[in-house]
């Protein structure tokens, strides 16, 4: 049986992938987890996209109590063109919601009066203000009884033979220079934050039943007494955990790809798609993570001296880069080094790639290179850890 | 061939010092091909530690071991290669089934294609194990997973083979497989090394018995001599003897 030695690591890195392969994908529950985020993304952005394009394109019915509305009918028919109604005529299910919001308007008495005469009319409106459910209608009533008052002052002013732009000498024109993909940039930055998690929960329960779990059922120790060099185990663990968060991270763009195409975004002039190219520039950052965060994952919990204790520690871990992102998102200064950073890195390309800024694929290669740099420093200290007997029999 | 020489180990209580164990105090012996060699030793010995120092598992504070010559501390991997290991602790790779097991370390001892599977075939015809082969080896008893753990010992047919207490858990029937088939390993020149407590087995099996008691060898010689040395008439006397005083240690 003597085989040559570049043959015989082939045959044994084979044999250690195909087993950690079988392992992993017969453990269903490991898979689930995996699946489970997968499927949950595109559902997710689907319903907050849903929710999204309801609020700002709906003006949903507001109920107001008017008190005195038969003083000023044409005010009243203004208010329901503008979909701000009576509140007699609130349906029964929506009823309890605005007795509680409350929103009152006092018409007074002799509005029909000074109307006529051209007096100054006092509306009270009565609600409470700081209720963050009653600041959008109050909002629209405010807008109406501008807008109401506007026309009823411009139609006295043209009356009187006098041009109404006098009455706007300066005049700001707003021009929207956000790309039209930019529009939707809060359900892209969640997908690129979730997409980045999913790179690291996915590969996550594989990463920890091959390292402590594996010494836990007693099976480490047999392995290390075989003539197999602990670089090869640990490559064989690193390819499948990272393989497990690699086709969470794939059906997350899949699966998203194609749900996104059920939301009608064009009603908020928004347009929101993952091409392929943009899913394999994406595919292209994402993978290096994952290895990344199986290595680490690999690293700490072959260190611990229990699966629980595994279990918990590794936990704590992933919060620490799943903050990254949110707080990379965040920052509006952001220095130089953090392009380096792995996770930061990527999570700002990310980012890029969805406000429709080109990729600048220096910036790709450049925190990729890092990255990876920084997996095979852990395979290797971790290859070198699997040698010491302290790691081996998990003591103190 | 299998040798210890002068072996030295603690284990160190970082927190108290007082607290250490010394498990192997300059253990030497040697197991020669075509032999079997038993270590028998009371509880807390040092046999697991010496048969781990011999896997490589753990490092030797002085001292070295050697298997056909070669060194474990020097070169692992080859020293390894040369090994069949039945360790202390085992557990089985649940979710696979026998089959894969075995054909997991047959793979990791370098064997490939036909050579492969015959091997595996023949293991699995000598340990009976055929019923159970492409069963997951989840809910197999203690005798079936045993087997399980000796196939995958012996199907790359090593030139040594190291046991640690093969036969615990195992019924007749098993043990006398187990037997049979140490026995015939024995008569095509393999060496083999195994620890027990079952002072039968060790009368009936062994060619040369080695006493080791509180990490110190301290007798040597066949379950004959080892008798009468002791002044006793079976095995199991002599061992109690042999470990209880020190004027037996001669030799």
């Amino acid at each position: 049986m003597i085989t040559s030695n570049l043959n015989l690591d082939l045959i044994q890195l084979k044999a250690l992938v195909i087993k950690e392969y079988r392992e992993a994908f017969r453990d269903k529950r490991a898979l689930m987890v995996a699946l489970m985020m997968a499927i949950l993304a595109p559902v997710g952005i689907m319903v907050m996209s849903k929710i999204m394009i309801e609020k700002l394109v709906d003006e949903p019915p507001v109920y107001v109590k008017f008190i005195g509305a038969e003083h000023a009918p044409k005010l009243i028919k203004h208010f329901a063109d503008n979909n701000l109604l009576d509140f007699v005529d609130v349906p029964n299910d929506e009823k309890s919601a605005w007795e509680q919001r409350n929103i009152a308007i006092e018409i007074p008495e002799d509005y029909a009066a000074d109307m006529a005469e051209g007096k100054p009319i006092k509306l009270h409106l009565q609600a409470d203000f700081t209720d963050k459910a009653v600041q959008p209608p109050v909002r629209r009533i405010n807008n109406a009884v501008r807008n109401f008052s506007l026309s009823i002052g411009y139609k006295r002013l043209l009356l009187r033979g006098v041009d109404i732009r006098l009455l706007n000498p300066v005049k700001l024109v707003e021009q929207d220079t956000a790309k039209p993909d930019a529009t939707f940039m809060l359900i892209s930055m969640m997908l690129g934050i979730y997409l980045m998690l999913a790179a690291f929960m996915s590969g996550l329960s594989v990463a920890i039943d091959s390292s402590a779990g594996e010494r836990e059922r007693n099976v480490l120790e047999m392995l290390l007494c075989q003539p197999v060099s602990t670089l090869k185990i640990v490559l064989a663990k690193l390819i499948s955990a990272s393989t497990v968060a690699v086709i969470g991270v794939l059906l997350i763009l899949v699966l998203t790809s194609v749900s996104v195409g059920f939301v009608d975004l064009t009603k908020i002039g928004a347009t929101f798609s993952l091409d392929m190219s943009t899913a394999a520039v994406l595919l292209l950052l994402l993978v290096p993570i994952c290895f990344f965060a199986s290595a680490c994952q690999l690293f700490v919990a072959f260190q611990t001296k229990s699966f629980k204790e595994a279990q918990s520690t590794v936990g704590m871990l992933i919060g620490i880069p799943a903050f990254i992102p949110f707080v990379v998102s965040m920052m509006d200064d952001r220095p130089q080094w953090l392009n380096w950073l792995p996770i930061a890195g990527q999570s700002m390309i990310i980012e890029n790639i969805f406000k429709g800024v080109d990729v600048d694929w220096l910036a790709v290669f450049a925190t990729s290179a890092v990255t990876i740099a920084i997996t095979v420093a852990l395979v290797l200290a971790l290859a070198k850890k699997l040698k010491s007997e302290k790691v081996v029999m998990a003591l103190s | 061939m299998i040798e210890v020489n002068n072996l030295h180990k603690s284990f160190i209580d970082k927190k108290d010092k007082k607290n250490t164990v010394k498990a192997l105090d300059g253990l030497s012996f040697t197991a020669k091909d075509g032999e079997i060699t038993g270590i028998l030793g009371p509880n807390g010995a040092g046999k697991t530690t010496c048969l781990r120092t011999l896997y490589g598992l753990l490092s030797a504070d002085e001292g070295f071991a050697t298997i056909d010559g070669i060194s474990v501390t020097e070169n692992p991997l080859a020293a390894r290669a040369k090994l069949g290991i039945f360790p202390d602790k085992f557990g089985l790779y649940e979710r696979l089934t026998a089959y894969e097991q075995i054909d997991y370390f047959a793979s990791l001892h370098g064997m490939s294609g036909k050579t492969k599977k015959q091997a595996i075939e023949q293991v699995i015809q000598d340990l009976e194990l055929g019923d159970l082969a492409h069963r997951k080896t989840v809910g197999f008893s203690q005798g079936q997973r045993m087997k399980v753990t000796l196939a995958q010992a012996l199907v790359h047919q090593p030139q040594n083979f190291v046991l640690d207490e093969p036969t615990r858990g195992l019924d007749v029937m098993s043990t006398r497989i187990l037997r049979n088939h140490l026995a015939k390993f024995k008569a095509k020149g393999h060496c083999i090394l195994f620890s027990s407590h079952v002072m039968q087995e060790v009368a009936a099996l062994c060619d040369r018995v080695i006493i080791v008691a509180n990490g110190k060898l301290a007798a040597q010689g066949t379950p004959q001599e080892l008798c009468e040395l002791a002044g006793e008439e079976n095995l199991e006397e002599a061992f109690v003897k042999l470990i209880g005083s020190d004027e037996g240690v001669a030799a």
